[in-house]
C-alpha cells in the first residue's frame, strides 16, 4: 500500500466531499480505480457520497484537463449555441491537477476554453505516473492479474509469479524529464509540494533522434508511425485538441486524406504535433492512450525544446505570457532565413 | 536515397510571395532582366503572415520538390507585423520537418524587399540549387507514382 | 467673389507634392500635379533606406506614386514647367509649358527595348552621375509614370535627324514620336501648393573637403545611390576610384550647413546627423566582411526626432565611432586613401586615414526654384527658403499659395509629409464650397448576378508586343488555356492593356457571357486595377478576376529557356484558372459617414484641428478634460522668433468659442468608444453621446518636474530654480524681480536623453536659448551659462544659437559621466561643472538656475489609446501608422493625432501637424460613405473554438473574441485582409474572402499537375 498516494487520495476525497456537500461545486473530476490491474479511470463525483469513490495512484495517466471544458458546459443550464451565457455566477466544478495538468489549465484559460473562476483546483504534486507498458516489459511481458503499489516499489502478480519492481523504473518518460511536478495554479492542495526538479538532460530523447542523419530520421519516423491505425486516441485525450472540426475530419479543405496512407498518416502526426507547438506541457496522455505504443510524444517534445531554445517559453508557467505563436519579438532568431550570398548567410 | 543527377531535371518549386515586398521584388527582377531558373511557380499572397504550415505541407503533398516562402524584411511589413508571426511559425515548422527526416532545403524562407530584384533572382538560384542537390521530392509526396523516377 | 475653383495646382512631384495631391484629390478637389522631370518621386526615390526604421525607401514610396499616377482626379503633368501665376485665392490662372517627351505615353509599354538599342550613354542624373543611362531612359525602375522619355540634349536623332533613330525602329508599339513639340496652356485653379523641395549643397567650392580633387570623397546623396540596390553598383558598396569595397569610411557633418564663412549657410540642415548615422549603420550591414569601420565627425549630434536618439544609441553600441571634432584638412594618402586632419574638442590636432569620405551635405534651395518663387511673387528669407510665419507655417507671403516640405526650411520626410497635408488643409479652407465640383466620378453598369452560373472563364493571353511573345509561345498557351476546365474562351492579344483591346474585352465578356476572367500578361501590381475596371464596365464583379504574371516573372527572367518559359506560362495560367474558379463576387463595402469630428484635447493642436475642420463646414465636438481652453500653450511666453504666444492663444480661443460649428465640452473626458471609421459613437464623462465619423487625438504631454531623483538640481528646494515653463510664466507676468539679475545658469537635457527617458525632447535647446536671450534683453550685462550636451537648434533655429554666442552667453558641454554638480550654500545656488575644453572645473553662483526639463507623455495616454485601438511607443507617446509616410494617421482608420502626444515639438510644428490631421480627417468627412476593404476575414463560427489566436495576431484589432458567443468576430471595417489570422487558426475557422485555404490549395495543386 502506497502511504503517500493513500494520503493524497484521502485528502482528495475529503476536499471533494466538502466542496460537493457545501454546494461550492456541482461536480468533482478526479480518478477512480479501473477494472483492470494498474488501471485508473477519470471519474466525476456529483455528490459527497460519490466522492468516496475518488482515488489516487501512480496510474492516473490521462490528463484531466481534457474533460474540463465539457464538464463545465455540462453543469451550465442548457442554451442555444450562440445564446449568451446567463447573468451571474455559473456553477463551478472541482478538479484534481498535477503539474502538467495545471499547466494545461493555464493554457486553457489563456485560450478561453475554461473560466478560471468556475474551477476549484485541487493540486497534487506528481511523483511521476507509471507506464503500464514498462511494467509489462519489466515482468517479461507475462500476463498481469494484479499490481499492488507501495511508495517506491510495485508488486506485480500474475499466473504463477510475483515480482517486485522499482517504481521509478516503470515511470513514464515524460514524467522522468519533468521539471515542474507541482501544480502552477491551485485552490487547495492534497499532499505536499515537492519543488522544481533539476534535470540536466531533459531532452535526451529528442537529442538522440537529432543526432541521426536525415535519412535515418526519416526511417525512424516512418517506422514509428507505421503501426498507426488513425484511431485518433492521441488526439482525443489531448487537452489541447478542442477544435469542433479537427483538420483530419475536414473535407473543405481536405488537408490530409482519411485512409492509413503513409503520407497522410505522416502529415497527420506532423500537423497534430505542430498544433501543439508552444502549448503542449508534455503530459504524456497521447502516448499513454495509444493502443499501438507509438511514441508521438517525441514530436511534441521536439517542438517544446525548440520553443524553449528560440523563444525562452514554457507553456502554462505564466498566465500572463502570450503563447509563443500569438506573439513575436522584433529580434527573434532568424538564422534559418536564407540570404543568398548576402552578409549573415548561415547555410 | 537515390540521387537524380540528371542535369536536365528542373525541379518544381512553389513560392509563396507576399504582395508588397517579395512579389514586387520578383517583378523588379523581371524589369531588370535578371535571369533565374524556370523552376518556381509563384503564388501571390497578401503577406507572409498568411502562409500557414498547412499550406507548405500541402504544397509538398501535392508534389512540390521545394517550397519557398518570402516576405518583407522585419520592420517593412505592409501589415505591421505579419512577417514576424510568420517567422516564428516557419522556424518551428522547419525544425520539426527536419526532425522527422524531411531533407533540409526542401522548404526555404527568405526576406526580399521590393527593391531587391537581383536578390530575388539569387534567392531563386540558391533555392533551386539546393533542391536540385536533393533530387525529386519523395517524402510527404502523396502520389509517388506520378513522380519521375 | 463668385464661387472658387474646385481645383488645385501642386508644383513639385516629390513626396510632399504627391502627398498634398493625394489628400486633395481624395477630399473632393481636382489636382494638377506638375513635375519638371520625367517622373514623380523626388529625392525620396533616390534614397536607399530611411531613418529611423530602416525602411526601404522605394518600397514605401512606390504605392503612393502609383496611386497618384492612377488617380482619376490627379492630372499628372511631367516634364512641365510653371511659367506664370495670375490671380488670387479662389481663382488663379496658371501658365504652364509641357516639354516634349518624344515618347507617346499612351503607347509606351515600358518594355525597355528602346533603351537597350539606344547607342548613346550619358551620366544618369538619378545616380548623380555615378552611373550612366541612355538617351532614351526611365528615370528609375519604379518610375511613375512608367514611361520612357528621350533626353533631347543627348539624343543623336534629335540633334541630327536622319542619324540613329534605332529606338523608333525597335519600339514594338510605335510609341516614339520625334516630332513631339512643347505645348503651352493655361490652368484655372483655386489654390497653389509649392513643394519644390531642395537640392543638396554642392561642396565643389569648399577646397578643404577635397570633393573636387579626390575621387573617394563623395556626397551623402552620392553615397545613398552607392548603397541602393538599384544604384550604380547594385547595392555592393564600392568606392569610386577602384570599385573596391571600402573598409573604413568617415562622414563629415555640417558640409554647407552651420557655416556662414565658407558656405554662406548659417542654418542647420536638420536631417544630416540622422542620415549620416543611418548610412554608417547600413554601410556596415552592406559590408561583405561586416568589418567596416565607420566614423562620424560632428559638432553637435542632432537626433531630435521621434526614435532618433534610440537610433543614435544603437549605432554607438553597434560600433559606429563618433568624433566630436571638425575636420579641417583632407590630404591624399596611399592607395587612393584619404588622410583626415582634425582638431578634437580639447584643441589637439589628430590624423586618421580612411578609404573613403562621405560629405554630409546640407540642403539648399535650387536657383531655378528661387527664380520661380521670385516670378510668382513669393517672399524668400535671407537663406532663400520660402518665408512663413510660425503661426501659419505653410502659408506663403502670397495669399492662396501654400508651401510644404524642404522649400520652407530643411526638414525630414515625416515633417514634409505632415506639411503637405497641412498645405492641402490650407487649400481646402479656401475652396471647400467648391468641393466635388470639378472632380470626375466613374460610373459602372449594374453587375450581373453570377452566383447560380457554372464558371464560364475567359482567358486573355498577352503578347506584350514581343516582350512575352519573343520567349513564350503565346499561341500554344492560348490553345492550352482552352482545354482547362471551366474555360469557354481564350484569346491572344498583342497588347491586352491597349484601349482598343480593353474595349474589345468588355464586349467579349458580354457576348460570351463570361463570369470569370484571367489575363495572362504582366504584373497585377500595376495592371490589375485596369482589368478589374474593365470587368465592372462589362457588368461583372471585379473580384472575379485573376492575373497570370507571364512577363515580369516569366518571359523576362527566362529569356534563354523559351520551352521552359512556355511550360511555366501554361502552369501559371492553369493556376490562375484554378484560383479564379473559386472566386466569388465580393461586396464593395461602404461605411456611411457621420460628418462630424471629435477632437480630444483643446490645446493649440486640438483648437487648430477643430478650427481647420469647422472652417470647412464640418461640425466638431471639442473635448477638454480641464475646465478651460489653451492647454500647455497658456504657459508659453513667446516663440523663438519672438511672437507673443498669449496673444495668439487668446485669438485662437476666441475663435473656437465663437465658432458656430464647434461644441466645446470642458471638464470632460472619454468614457467609452464604439464603432470604427465613419461610424464612431463616443460616450463622454458628462453623459453626452457623440456620433462622429473621425477623431483627432491631441491630448498633449506634460513637463517633467524633477522633484526627486538624479535630475533634481535643487528643484522644489530653492526658490530660484525653475523649469523653462516656470520661467516663461514669470516672463508673461513681467515679473520685475527678473530685472537686476546678475548670473543665470541653464542646465539642458534634464531628464531627457537619460536611461529612463531615452529620447530628446526636441524643443528645450531652442526654448532655453531664447529665454537666455530674453534675460539678456532685460539685463544686458548679465552672465549666462548654458550647460548642454548637444545644442539642437535645428533648421533656422540655429540663428538664435549664433546670436546667443555673439551676445556673450557661454556654452559649456557636459556629459552623463560628468554631470553638473548643484549645491546650496547659505541659500545661494552653487553650480560646478567640468569644462571639457579647459579641462578644469568651473564654479558658478547664479541667482537663477533654469532646468530645461523633458517633455514627457501623459500617464493616461494608454487608456485613451485603448479606446481607439492605437499603439504607443515604448516611451509612452502615441504611435502613428507609419513613422515616415503616415505621420498623423493611426493604424486605426479615421483616427488621427496631433501635437505633443505624438512627440515633443515646437508650436509651429504642432500647428502644421494639427492642420495635417484636419486634412487627413477631411478625406473621410468630405464623403457620404467610405470604402472599406472587400477582401476581408470571415469567421465560420461552427468551426471556431474561441481560442482567440486570430485576435492576438491581428495588427488592426479587427478580429476580437466575443465573450457572449465564445467565438471570434470580425469587424469588416477594420480588416485589411492580410490573413495573419487565417494562418494562425488551427481550426480553419477563419478565412479571407477569395483567398481561402481551399483556393490557395487549388492553385498549388494546379501548379503540380502536368
Amino acid at each position: 500500500m502506497s502511504i503517500v498516494n493513500q494520503k493524497i487520495g484521502g485528502e482528495i476525497q475529503t476536499i471533494a466531499s466538502s466542496l460537493l456537500e457545501s454546494g461550492e461545486v456541482a461536480a468533482f473530476l478526479g480518478y477512480t480505480k479501473g477494472s483492470l490491474p494498474g488501471m485508473m479511470r477519470p471519474y466525476v463525483a456529483r455528490d459527497s457520497g460519490e466522492a468516496g469513490n475518488l482515488s489516487w495512484s501512480s496510474f492516473c495517466v490521462i490528463n484531466l484537463a481534457n474533460y474540463l471544458p465539457a464538464l463545465l458546459r455540462s453543469v451550465e443550464p442548457p442554451r442555444r449555441p450562440n445564446e449568451p451565457p446567463p447573468e451571474g455566477q455559473l456553477p463551478k466544478v472541482g478538479v484534481v491537477a498535477t503539474g502538467c495538468w495545471s499547466r494545461n489549465m493555464v493554457v486553457q484559460v489563456q485560450e478561453n476554453q475554461i473560466d478560471r473562476s468556475r474551477v476549484v483546483i485541487v493540486g497534487v504534486s506528481s511523483r511521476g505516473m507509471v507506464d503500464r507498458r514498462k511494467v509489462e516489459r519489466l515482468v517479461g511481458n507475462r500476463e498481469i492479474t494484479a499490481i499492488e503499489e507501495e511508495d517506491n516499489v510495485l508488486i506485480v502478480r500474475g499466473k504463477g509469479f510475483e515480482e517486485t519492481i522499482n517504481r521509478w523504473d516503470a515511470v513514464r518518460d515524460n514524467c522522468k524529464t519533468c521539471l515542474h511536478p507541482d501544480p502552477v495554479i491551485y485552490d487547495e492542495l492534497a499532499g505536499g509540494l515537492s519543488g522544481d526538479r533539476q534535470i540536466p538532460d531533459r531532452f535526451h530523447e529528442v537529442e538522440e533522434i537529432e543526432a541521426l542523419s536525415v535519412d535515418e530520421r526519416w526511417k525512424w519516423f516512418q517506422e514509428e508511425i507505421s503501426s498507426c491505425l488513425r484511431c485518433y486516441a492521441c488526439r482525443n485525450v489531448c487537452p489541447l485538441c478542442y477544435c469542433p472540426t479537427c483538420f483530419v475530419d475536414d473535407s473543405r479543405p481536405q488537408w490530409v486524406g482519411k485512409s492509413t496512407d503513409e503520407v497522410d498518416t505522416a502529415l497527420f502526426h506532423i500537423l497534430r504535433a505542430y498544433h501543439c507547438a508552444g502549448r503542449c506541457t508534455d503530459c504524456g496522455s497521447c502516448e499513454s492512450a495509444c493502443p499501438m505504443g507509438i511514441r508521438m510524444r517525441l514530436f511534441t517534445k521536439k517542438l517544446q525544446k525548440d520553443v524553449i531554445e528560440l523563444y525562452g517559453f514554457e507553456p502554462g508557467l505564466e498566465a500572463d505570457a502570450p503563447l509563443p505563436l500569438s506573439t513575436y519579438k522584433v529580434d527573434d532568431p532568424e538564422d534559418f532565413i536564407i540570404t543568398a550570398g548576402k552578409k549573415g548567410d548561415q547555410k | 536515397m537515390e540521387q537524380v543527377t540528371n542535369a536536365e531535371w528542373e525541379p518544381r518549386i512553389i513560392a509563396f510571395l507576399c504582395n508588397w515586398c517579395s512579389y514586387a521584388g520578383a517583378d523588379l527582377a523581371g524589369v531588370s532582366r535578371y535571369q533565374y531558373p524556370p523552376s518556381i511557380r509563384i503564388v501571390r499572397v497578401p503577406c507572409s503572415g498568411r502562409v500557414s504550415a498547412n499550406m507548405i505541407l500541402d504544397a509538398l503533398r501535392a508534389g512540390a520538390d521545394g517550397v519557398l516562402v518570402s516576405g518583407c524584411h522585419p520592420g517593412d511589413c505592409h501589415y505591421i507585423s505579419g512577417n514576424l508571426y510568420a517567422r516564428r511559425r516557419f522556424a518551428l515548422l522547419e525544425r520539426l520537418l527536419e526532425f522527422v527526416g524531411v531533407e533540409p532545403g526542401r522548404i526555404s524562407f527568405s526576406w526580399v524587399s521590393a527593391s531587391e530584384g537581383e536578390q530575388f533572382a539569387k534567392v531563386v538560384e540558391e533555392v533551386t540549387e539546393r533542391v536540385k542537390r536533393l533530387g525529386p521530392a519523395r517524402r510527404l509526396v502523396k502520389e509517388i507514382s506520378s513522380c519521375p523516377s | 467673389m463668385s464661387r472658387p475653383k474646385g481645383s488645385v495646382l501642386v508644383v513639385g512631384g516629390g513626396i510632399a507634392g504627391v502627398q498634398a495631391a493625394l489628400d486633395l484629390a481624395d477630399s473632393g478637389f481636382y489636382v494638377h500635379l506638375v513635375e519638371k522631370s520625367s517622373a514623380i518621386g523626388g529625392t525620396m526615390s533616390q534614397l536607399d533606406k530611411t531613418f529611423p526604421t530602416n525602411d526601404c525607401s522605394a518600397c514605401i514610396l512606390s504605392p503612393k506614386l502609383v496611386e497618384a499616377g492612377r488617380h482619376l482626379n490627379i492630372n499628372l503633368l511631367t516634364l512641365t514647367d510653371v511659367l506664370d501665376v495670375q490671380g488670387g485665392p479662389g481663382s488663379f490662372n496658371v501658365r504652364v509649358r509641357k516639354n516634349p517627351r518624344y515618347v507617346d505615353p499612351d503607347k509606351c509599354i515600358a518594355c525597355g527595348t528602346c533603351a537597350e538599342k539606344c547607342p548613346k550613354k550619358v551620366p544618369s542624373e538619378f545616380d548623380l552621375g555615378l552611373g550612366t543611362r541612355k538617351a532614351i531612359y526611365l528615370r528609375y525602375p519604379q518610375a511613375v509614370p512608367l514611361k520612357y522619355a528621350i533626353d533631347p540634349e543627348a539624343c543623336i536623332y534629335l540633334k541630327k535627324p536622319g542619324r540613329c533613330g534605332f529606338c523608333k525602329k525597335v519600339c514594338p508599339s510605335g510609341a516614339i514620336n520625334f516630332d513631339d513639340k512643347p505645348e503651352e496652356f493655361n490652368l484655372e485653379v483655386g489654390s497653389v501648393i509649392l513643394s519644390l523641395g531642395f537640392r543638396p549643397f554642392d561642396p565643389s567650392g569648399l577646397d578643404y573637403t577635397g570633393y573636387a580633387t579626390f575621387k573617394n570623397v563623395v556626397t551623402s546623396m552620392e553615397f545613398e545611390r552607392l548603397l541602393s540596390p538599384s544604384g550604380p553598383c547594385m547595392g555592393h558598396m564600392e568606392r569610386p576610384s577602384d570599385h573596391k569595397e571600402p573598409r573604413k569610411i568617415a562622414w563629415l557633418q555640417c558640409i554647407g550647413s552651420r557655416d556662414i564663412n565658407r558656405a554662406c549657410h548659417g542654418y542647420c540642415s536638420s536631417v544630416c546627423c540622422m542620415y549620416a548615422i543611418k548610412q554608417a549603420v547600413i554601410a556596415r550591414e552592406h559590408s561583405g566582411s561586416g568589418q567596416l569601420s565607420s566614423s562620424i565627425f560632428f559638432m553637435d549630434m542632432r537626433t531630435h526626432g521621434k526614435g532618433f536618439e534610440a537610433y543614435f544609441d544603437r549605432a554607438m553600441k553597434e560600433g559606429v565611432n563618433f568624433h566630436r571634432a571638425r575636420v579641417h584638412t583632407i590630404l591624399p594618402a596611399a592607395d587612393d586613401n584619404l588622410l583626415l586632419r582634425y582638431s578634437g574638442e580639447d584643441g589637439g590636432i589628430r590624423e586618421e586615414e580612411f578609404d573613403m569620405v562621405v560629405l554630409s551635405v546640407g540642403l539648399e534651395t535650387d536657383p531655378e526654384v528661387m527664380k520661380l518663387c521670385h516670378d510668382l511673387g513669393i517672399e524668400l528669407d535671407h537663406d532663400n527658403f520660402v518665408s512663413t510665419s510660425l503661426f501659419a507655417p505653410v502659408a506663403s507671403s502670397r495669399p492662396g499659395i501654400f508651401v510644404c516640405g524642404a522649400l520652407g526650411e530643411p526638414k525630414d520626410i515625416p515633417q514634409s509629409v505632415m506639411e503637405a497635408s497641412a498645405a492641402a488643409c490650407g487649400a481646402g479652407g479656401i475652396l471647400h464650397s467648391s468641393r466635388w465640383t470639378e472632380t470626375r466620378k466613374k460610373e459602372f453598369p449594374p453587375e450581373r448576378n453570377v452566383y447560380a452560373e457554372p464558371p464560364r472563364i475567359g482567358v486573355f493571353v498577352c503578347s506584350c508586343g514581343i516582350n512575352i511573345a519573343s520567349v513564350v509561345d503565346v499561341e500554344e498557351v492560348t490553345e492550352y488555356a482552352k482545354t482547362l476546365p471551366g474555360v469557354v474562351f481564350a484569346q491572344n492579344n498583342l497588347f491586352t492593356c491597349s484601349q482598343d483591346t480593353i474595349n474589345q474585352m468588355s464586349e467579349t465578356v458580354k457576348r460570351e457571357r463570361l463570369n470569370r476572367v484571367v489575363v495572362a500578361s504582366c504584373t497585377p501590381r500595376t495592371h490589375e486595377p485596369l482589368f478589374q475596371e474593365t470587368l465592372r464596365e462589362a457588368g461583372i464583379n471585379k473580384f472575379l478576376f485573376e492575373m497570370a504574371n507571364i512577363r515580369d516573372q516569366d518571359s523576362w527572367v527566362h529569356q534563354k529557356w523559351p520551352h521552359e518559359a512556355t511550360n511555366k506560362a501554361k502552369d501559371l495560367v492553369r493556376m490562375a484558372v484554378a484560383k479564379v474558379r473559386g472566386d466569388e463576387p465580393l461586396p464593395y463595402n461602404h461605411v456611411p459617414v457621420t460628418r462630424k469630428a471629435l477632437v480630444i484635447g483643446a490645446g493649440v493642436a486640438g483648437m487648430v484641428s477643430a478650427l481647420s475642420l469647422a472652417d470647412q463646414g464640418f461640425p466638431v465636438c471639442l473635448v477638454e478634460r480641464k475646465d478651460h481652453l489653451g492647454g500647455h500653450g497658456r504657459k508659453f511666453y513667446r516663440t523663438w522668433q519672438g511672437n507673443p504666444m498669449q496673444e495668439y492663444l487668446e485669438e485662437l480661443m476666441e475663435r473656437v468659442q465663437s465658432h458656430p460649428k464647434i461644441d466645446v465640452e470642458l471638464g470632460t473626458t472619454i468614457d467609452e468608444v464604439e464603432g470604427s471609421v465613419g461610424q464612431f459613437r463616443t460616450r463622454l464623462s458628462n453623459g453626452l453621446e457623440v456620433a462622429h465619423g473621425v477623431a483627432i487625438v491631441a491630448v498633449g504631454a506634460e513637463s517633467f518636474k524633477p522633484r526627486y531623483g538624479p535630475w533634481n538640481y535643487l528643484y522644489g528646494k530653492n526658490p530660484n530654480v525653475h523649469t523653462l515653463l516656470e520661467l516663461d510664466q514669470r516672463f508673461i507676468a513681467d515679473d520685475n524681480a527678473l530685472r537686476g539679475l546678475h548670473e543665470a545658469v541653464f542646465i539642458h537635457c534634464v531628464g531627457s536623453r537619460v536611461p529612463e527617458r531615452p529620447y530628446c525632447s526636441r524643443v528645450c535647446c531652442t526654448h532655453a536659448i531664447d529665454q537666455a536671450l530674453r534675460l539678456k534683453e532685460l539685463n544686458p550685462d548679465m552672465d549666462i551659462f548654458m550647460l548642454y550636451r548637444d545644442i539642437r537648434t535645428y533648421g533656422k533655429r540655429e540663428y538664435i544659437y549664433q546670436e546667443a554666442r555673439e551676445k556673450g552667453i557661454v556654452f559649456i558641454r557636459y556629459d552623463l559621466d560628468n554631470l553638473p554638480n548643484v549645491r546650496e550654500k547659505d541659500g545661494k545656488i552653487m553650480v560646478e561643472v567640468i569644462d571639457p575644453i579647459l579641462e578644469r572645473q568651473i564654479r558658478m553662483r547664479p541667482d537663477l538656475l533654469v532646468l530645461a526639463s523633458a517633455v514627457r507623455p501623459r500617464d493616461d495616454v494608454g487608456e485613451l489609446s485603448r479606446f481607439f485601438k492605437c499603439a504607443m511607443t515604448e516611451e509612452g507617446f502615441l504611435l502613428e501608422a507609419h513613422m515616415k509616410l503616415r505621420p498623423v494617421d493611426f493604424a486605426t482608420d479615421g483616427v488621427y493625432l496631433a501635437g505633443l502626444c505624438h512627440y515633443p515639438k515646437p508650436v509651429e510644428e504642432t500647428i502644421a501637424q494639427a492642420q495635417a490631421a484636419a486634412s487627413r480627417a477631411t478625406l473621410v468627412l468630405s464623403r457620404d460613405a467610405v470604402l472599406s476593404e472587400s477582401i476581408t476575414a470571415v469567421v465560420n463560427s461552427m468551426k471556431c473554438t474561441g481560442c482567440a489566436v486570430c485576435a492576438m495576431v491581428c495588427a488592426y484589432s479587427a478580429v476580437t473574441f466575443d465573450r457572449n458567443s465564445g467565438k471570434a468576430v470580425v469587424d469588416t471595417g477594420l480588416c485589411k485582409g492580410c490573413g495573419a489570422c487565417v494562418a494562425g487558426c488551427r481550426s480553419d475557422a477563419i478565412t479571407i474572402r477569395n483567398l481561402g485555404n481551399e483556393q490557395i490549395m487549388a492553385a498549388v495543386e494546379a501548379a503540380m499537375e502536368e
